[in-house]
């Protein structure tokens, strides 16, 4: 077992690989009553083209099937998993994103109980044409649910704005149409290339005592056999650099309109360290920009383009990524138009000396250190990390190398204005005022 | 766990010393009764001292004095429970011994003190921009409640079925009175939070009570309060309604049902009635969950809770709107079944073992400790999570059963979209 010290932050973080292929991180935290476990397998809804293990044709399968796969591990021949993990006093839940299938349950007791139904329960599959038909109702009020939400609307609708090709364009839980095509041999097909131990982590973090834990996994393990582990084949389509759509529209019942300006980053081959560092100093530079301390941000809340809903984000992954800033607004296009003008100008001529920098570090910094008291946080956010090759103890270090050159490196990767769209939605009978 | 000193007539400082987090939590907590009124002036008052202050007169300057202590994190809240308005002013700051630098807690305390007694006066008055900004912001926030279809739902469900009542009375107001509210009543509002709210301040962190209490008592200098205004008896009235169907351009349909029970949080049975509200709704091994979605494939989230300050539990299901009576018998077969004790020993198991798990999870996070000892202070000065845990593991089969018949179903509402507008 291998064991990383961070001084300063007093965390220990033990990790080792398993033959099997399976990476394993336990994380102590001192003084917690909870441990936090998340199982997650390296697939989500962008990996829908692919060759099949042990296969040699490429296949694309329905839209949504990561998610369907999801749900569908819950239910087995003996029953639902819920009810298991409720007998143990356990909270168990599962996510599917662009990238991560992630199954997890937190509880204050029977650590090993629950950790055997977590690894159990992911790695035995059960799917018949039956379950996998009665699944589709739920599903489908899952997707009609978010279908009313408007802001889940315009987040995929300026995703679909920025990608022209990538699957990240595609909605995670798919259509109601798409999923009527997901059989039960789809599942096994999915299930077979993508849960295997080597591409997967298990994370748990909390109330654990790290050797013997370790030594509980190793021996669950051990117990299974799986094949030889073998690279996946995933296929993604080329993506131009520019943003799909310029400018779009929907109209939809909403109370004010919604708007997000987005931004395609340039770089979308980073790994590992320089896309920690990238990503770092693109989140500085934004925030310098559009945060609660910018002139933008004074100068669009005094004049009532923006309220309480405004945010921004910057996001980065292999393959793809977005900068977002949006609000609800009766003023859709002049927020869109000061935004870019805001853009413009820091290309144009870069505002931001030493001064800003060491004051958005010190905000990033208190940031990071308030989310370690978070064993969620913890367990998802180093996962997603280091399926990207980066460890999320380094964010700290990082952040004290950055310099003002690398903000302006940085942005000038994700500011072009050709990569920015702009994605409205508004009230279909409501003149603007 | 809280380490309680009274420092003036009605203020009281709770600090839980701990190494537990790498940062130190302060709440302070500014407690009034709920009126649509009250409620309207506080939600603005929030905003207000939230924005700026006499030191720091512009929301810029304020928010780099944050940025440069550590992006200590600070904000003010207006919430609601029972009968009673809460404004929290809640500060996080990194733990000194995590930095470089020295000092850090003094400063933020410093800040606290003037955010909250120092406020951005012009000749008496809040500074008119100011004002008028946040006073629009609280317009929008209520509005915007129209875009979240379950909220909504919910609340047209309350506003339509106990009007009036504090439940139904959301911490922002009402548009109306928020828009009436003027420059002069705010500052009355806010002097009066200031001399006459009851004050509950907690701290959570690495910290020593002695000297967190001594600061806050020497520096702040709050005085007595007055006799606080009696609890409000506020007895449930069966809604003139009982049966609502709203339409409005959606997709899926928003069942809400409304039930009263005699059980309350100061109820004997008030344990009995969490264990009741587990058995039928409130995980995804309760029934709800196991039969109208597992079972049935009608529904995505289907699930009960329990409003246990005034006596209300809540069923809330998203289900195709062809489907809402279906949805409302099989909701009613499954009451049924706990009503008449067809509870299985797993079942009783299972809930109370998610509710201990909850209860004590929520205790690992600062902001967890705050809320639950200062919702349980009320029931027992030196509360602790044994205290429930040791009451629910004694709850039958019986009394769940006996407490699920004193329920009665009061209110269905249905929000959805209209026929011919909802299918593509």
């Amino acid at each position: 077992m291998n064991k990383m010290e961070f001084n300063q932050l007093e965390e220990t973080l033990y990790h080792e690989q398993l033959p099997n292929g399976l990476t394993v991180y336990i994380l102590p935290k001192r003084g917690f009553s909870k441990t936090y476990a998340t199982f997650t397998t390296k697939y989500g809804s962008i990996d829908n083209h692919f060759i099949p293990l042990g296969e040699k044709e490429a296949i694309q399968v329905p839209d949504g099937i990561a998610h369907f796969l999801e749900h569908k591990m819950f239910e087995k021949e003996e029953g639902d998993i819920f009810q298991e993990f409720s007998k143990n006093g356990a909270s168990a839940n599962a996510f599917t994103s662009f990238t991560r299938t992630a199954y997890l349950f937190s509880a204050t007791g029977r650590i090993q109980e629950n950790v055997t139904t977590l690894l159990d329960f992911v790695q035995s599959p059960y799917f018949t044409e039956q379950t996998v038909e009665k699944e589709k109702g739920i599903i489908a009020q899952e997707i009609t649910m978010y279908d009313d939400q408007p802001d889940w609307r315009l987040y995929f609708g300026m995703i679909e704005n920025l990608y022209k090709n990538h699957p990240v364009k595609i909605d995670i839980a798919g259509t109601v149409e798409s999923i009527q095509h997901i059989t039960a041999e789809h599942l096994y097909t999915c299930y077979h290339t993508f849960y295997h131990p080597s591409n997967m982590t298990l994370f748990i973090v909390g109330n654990v005592e790290p050797d013997s834990m370790m030594q509980f996994v190793k021996d669950n393990q051990a117990a299974k056999t799986f094949d030889e582990p073998a690279p996946i084949e995933r296929i993604f389509p080329e993506e131009p650099k520019e943003a799909a759509v310029k400018e779009r529209t929907l109209e939809m019942a909403v109370q004010k309109p919604k708007v997000f300006v987005g931004v395609k980053p340039e770089r979308l081959d980073l790994y590992g360290p320089a896309m920690l560092k990238h990503e770092l100093s693109a989140q500085l530079a934004y925030e310098l920009l559009f945060g609660r301390t910018s002139d933008f941000y004074h100068e669009a809340y005094e004049n009532g383009w923006i309220d309480e809903s405004y945010s921004f984000d910057y996001s980065l992954e292999s393959g793809f990524g977005y900068a977002l800033i949006g609000t609800d607004t009766n003023h859709p296009e002049k927020f869109a138009q000061e935004v870019k003008k805001t853009i413009h100008q820091a290309v144009e001529k870069w505002p931001f000396g030493q001064e800003d920098l060491d004051r958005v570090r010190r905000k990033k910094i208190g940031f990071f250190m308030r989310a370690l008291n978070s064993p969620e946080y913890i367990a998802n956010q180093f996962t997603q990390y280091a399926f990207n090759g980066m460890n999320l103890f380094d964010v700290v270090p990082v952040l004290e190398q950055i310099e003002v050159a690398d903000l302006q490196e940085a942005f000038a990767a994700v500011s072009a204005e050709s990569q920015q769209s702009v994605f409205t939605i508004k009230s279909p009978e409501k003149e603007q005022a | 766990m809280f380490e309680t000193n009274k420092i003036a007539q009605g203020v009281n400082v709770h600090v839980h010393e701990t190494t537990q987090f790498k940062t130190i939590n302060f709440s302070i907590r500014f407690k009034d009764r709920l009126t649509v009124k009250s409620a309207s002036e506080r939600a603005i008052l929030a905003n207000v001292l939230q924005h700026s202050n006499a030191m720091y007169p512009s929301h810029t300057a304020l928010r780099m004095v944050l940025d440069d202590l550590y992006g200590t994190s600070l904000y003010i809240d207006s919430t609601k429970r029972g009968d009673d308005h809460i404004i929290n002013l809640n500060v996080e700051t990194v733990n000194d011994q995590y930095l470089s630098d020295e000092g850090v807690l003094e400063k933020v305390m410093n800040l606290m003190y003037i955010v909250l007694f120092k406020p951005n006066f012009e000749n008496g008055l809040f500074k008119e921009n100011i004002f008028k900004r946040e006073q629009e912001s609280i317009v929008q926030r209520i509005e915007s409640v129209f875009d979240d279809k379950t909220r909504y739902a919910q609340q047209r469900m309350m506003e339509l079925g106990l009007p009036g009542h504090p439940a139904s009375i959301t911490s922002n107001g009402s548009i109306d009175q928020v828009k009436q509210v003027t420059n002069e009543s705010l500052v009355a509002a806010y002097h009066h939070m200031l001399e006459n709210n009851e004050v509950e301040i907690y701290v959570v962190g690495d910290v020593s009570p002695e000297v967190i209490t001594a600061h806050i008592r020497d520096y702040f200098h709050f005085a007595d309060r007055k006799q606080l205004p009696a609890k409000t008896e506020n007895q449930l009235q069966s809604p003139k309604q009982s049966r609502v169907l709203e339409y409005e351009d959606m997709k899926q349909g928003k069942l809400h049902m409304m039930f009263f029970t005699p059980v309350t949080f100061r109820d004997e049975n008030f344990p009995v009635m969490q264990l009741m509200n587990g058995v039928f709704g409130g995980y995804a091994h309760s029934k709800l969950f196991a039969n109208i979605r597992e079972k049935e494939s009608m529904a995505y989230y289907v699930s009960s809770s329990y409003a246990s300050q005034f006596g209300l539990m809540f069923v809330l299901a998203g289900i195709d709107r062809k489907l809402e009576e279906k949805a409302v018998s099989l909701i009613l077969d499954q009451l049924g079944e706990v009503k008449n004790g067809h509870i299985t020993d797993t079942e009783l198991e299972q809930t109370k073992a998610l509710l201990t798990n909850q209860l004590k999870e929520a205790l690992d996070s600062a902001r967890g400790q705050i809320d639950i000892y200062d919702q349980y202070m009320e029931l027992s000065e030196d509360f602790e999570p044994a205290y429930l845990i040791g009451r629910w593991e004694k709850v039958t089969k019986e009394q769940i059963a006996q407490a699920a018949q004193g329920l009665s179903l009061q209110m269905t509402y249905f929000l959805s979209g209209k026929e011919e507008a909802s299918d593509e």
